[in-house]
């Protein structure tokens, strides 16, 4: 079983960012010490009223703090760029990291960005599989020429590939049955998103299986599953000191327009918040989480939880706690119950 | 005129099939050793598809950077601003700007090769224009709480950043111009212009005053930092200096000429064809810390330089030579400057 920390790196307007940068970077060298298998940031832009750091620049930082984790990208949000920048800014942390990026990428969903990014919603699914497409090109191959709706490769060969061969790996996080086939087509593996019940995804296995079977492409060897985690020494205890916190993360979400992504069914996020907590996140004592995981993992076939610990507003240490509970209590556990 | 601040040029350019993280931890010693000198800054080029030439990209590379050397500002020599979106590197600069603890310089420049531009979805055509409305939708989302803008390539709509610079109002902005045009545009738009080093001394002269005029135009002062950027060899003497950058300068400036940089610089002096040695005429500061520091000063009295960006490393030249050279230029030709100023 392998592990990830989401470095979520969300804070509220007004917040001293120098502060959280050294909240954040602690969490990473925690990570390393505690022997988490990856780290994982996200990708937003124009997120006032919260703050962020961006994902390139903060992966290429972070990576210092943590030399033996996987970096990965949840998610690039790919319909937004132009593919060459995004090849050559990646294979360029491939290379500083000495092989360590994972390559996981989204196709996004706000307005804000599309437009401001000069694209549109409508275009956003031929965006991104072009762009996958043509990242994929640049990085194995030399003198890439390759027409797409908003870019124009002449016989492009980029300035450093990738260290890791062919590629590093890729995954497709998918919330949408679309996108999930799209996964099983275009991927490595499949992200699965945290927002999710059991039930749906367990729904969506299936279908990228059956799409995995007509691409004719094995299971993955690597099926990374999306947390949101709150572990305490009782039940009790997670639930006083989450609630707070949990809430504001989901509401932010819904303003966003999160749910709107979702496949039908499973698409209201401003539900009650033990509503939430079932099936959905990994929440409780740590004999608790332990049986979450081990359920994911003999349900879904999950392998690599990325856990999303840090919840907007959340004071570090709290984190920081979480962190060494799940490394001295619950990792140990679900290694015994494999 | 004001004490006269260094920086180091981090090209981070490899010939092709060179391992690139050897290459990489190459860089980083430069960068570690640019600190332990007491250099003020480091600067990081932009180039994409840069074949035959490997190198790293500006933006992860200064994140990275950034914690080999806490103490140099952090330079962007120059980002491509025509190829861009203003909401994506208003968003990647203002967090390398915090997490560095406010060390970004925001250098911005044209770019000039077709492949960068077909490739990011416009053409050259569009390059001024871009450029100059991406820098007003720069600056505005670093300042302002939401911003509605309508561009040519982009819409913001209530936009409001991620994360504002650390240093306010904004990050230094200076402006990479070789032609003349840009110089005026420079004199408007930024808060310095950024000499580039590819023109003799003459030629800067000359749009030094270019410079100055379009300053009084704007109503604005002359600024207190003029950066320029040189390329620099550390020898005994002129001859051996010539004589051990030749091959690495050599080369580089031959890739230049094919990326067509010289159709960016002004009709008097445009010629990056030139034999190596007629090149290196009062272009590039090659020779014994004596004649370095005469150069220097030089570039100070002259045009006022006061911030300069050397570039001490070309492809395919041995680490230890660049290092031995930036060892030198700090202990032998930087007291002589500080005397002779």
């Amino acid at each position: 079983m392998d592990y990830g920390l989401l470095i979520r790196s969300q804070y509220k307007a007004g917040d001293d960012m120098a502060v959280r940068f050294d909240e954040c970077m602690a969490q990473a060298r925690l990570a390393e010490k505690l022997g988490f298998s990856s780290l994982l940031k996200g990708s937003h832009y124009a997120g006032a009223p919260l703050q962020e750091f961006q994902q390139i620049p903060f992966l290429s930082r972070v990576m210092t703090e943590c030399p033996s984790l996987r970096l990965i990208t949840g998610v690039v949000l790919l319909s937004l760029h132009k593919p060459m920048d995004i090849a050559e800014q990646l294979a360029t942390i491939d290379v500083m990291s000495k092989g360590k990026l994972t390559f996981g990428a989204g196709l996004g969903y706000r307005e804000v960005e599309f437009e401001g990014f000069g694209t549109t919603q409508k275009e956003r699914v031929s965006r991104f599989e072009e762009n996958l497409e043509a990242i994929v090109k640049l990085w194995t191959e030399d003198n890439v020429t390759m027409k797409g709706s908003h870019f124009d490769l002449n016989n492009v060969t980029l300035s450093c590939k990738p260290l890791q061969k062919p590629t590093p790996p890729i995954w497709i996080g998918a919330n949408a049955d679309a996108a999930v086939r799209r996964a099983a087509r275009m991927a490595d593996t499949w992200f699965i998103n945290p927002h999710q019940r059991m039930e749906t995804i367990l729904r969506q296995m299936d279908i990228y299986k059956k799409a995995l079977d007509g691409e004719n492409k094995p299971f993955p060897d690597e099926m990374p599953l999306m947390r949101e985690l709150f572990v305490a020494p009782s039940r009790k205890e997670a639930e006083d000191l989450a609630r707070p916190y949990l809430e504001a993360k989901y509401k932010v979400y819904h303003e966003w327009g999160q749910d709107k992504a979702m496949p039908k069914g499973d698409d209201n996020l401003n539900l009650d918040f033990d509503d939430l907590a079932r099936d959905r996140f990994l929440f409780g004592s740590p004999d608790e989480v332990t049986e979450q995981i081990v359920k994911f993992n003999k349900t879904l076939g999950a392998n690599h939880f990325i856990l999303g610990i840090h919840w907007v507003s959340m004071p570090n240490n709290l984190v920081l706690d979480m962190m060494n509970i799940m490394a001295e209590e619950v990792f140990p556990q679900v290694e015994q119950a494999l | 005129m004001g004490k006269m601040k260094y920086g180091i040029g981090m090209r981070t350019q490899y010939a092709a099939g060179t391992d690139m993280h050897v290459a990489f931890n190459e860089q980083m010693e430069q960068a570690r050793l640019a600190e332990k000198l007491g250099f003020n800054s480091l600067m990081k080029s932009s180039h994409l598809a840069g074949h035959p030439l490997q190198e790293f990209q500006q933006v992860p590379f200064l994140g990275r950077v950034m914690a080999e050397a806490p103490s140099l500002r952090l330079i962007t020599g120059v980002v491509l601003l025509s190829l861009h979106k203003p909401l994506d590197m208003a968003e990647q600069l203002a967090t390398i700007d915090v997490m560095s603890g406010g060390r970004l310089t925001f250098g911005a420049g044209l770019g000039y090769r077709e492949v960068e531009f077909k490739a990011f979805g416009t053409t050259s055509k569009e390059r001024v224009k871009r450029f100059e409305e991406n820098l007003i939708a720069i600056n505005r989302l670093w300042t302002e709480e939401k911003v509605s803008m309508s561009g040519s390539h982009f819409e913001l709509d209530d936009a409001a950043l991620s994360l504002k610079p650390a240093q306010k109002p904004t990050p230094p902005v200076w402006i990479g111009a070789n032609a003349d045009a840009a110089i005026v545009r420079a004199a408007k738009m930024a808060d310095a212009w950024f000499v580039n080093p590819h023109q003799k001394l003459e030629t800067i002269e000359r749009q030094a005053e270019l410079y100055k005029r379009a300053l009084d135009q704007a109503g604005k002062p002359f600024p207190d930092d003029l950066p320029g950027c040189r390329e620099i060899f550390v020898g005994n003497s002129r001859t051996e200096a010539i004589e051990a950058a030749k091959p690495f300068l050599a080369a580089k400036y031959k890739v230049y000429h094919q990326w067509g940089q010289d159709e960016d610089m002004p009709d008097d002096d445009n010629d990056l064809s030139l034999d190596y040695d007629e090149l290196l005429e009062d272009r590039f500061m090659l020779g014994s810390p004596e004649e370095i520091a005469e150069q220097i000063i030089a570039h100070n009295k002259r045009v006022g330089i006061n911030h300069l960006i050397l570039n001490f490393h070309w492809v395919g030249m041995p680490q230890a030579l660049c290092l031995e050279s930036m060892t030198r230029f700090a202990e032998e030709v930087r007291p002589l400057v500080e005397q002779g100023l």
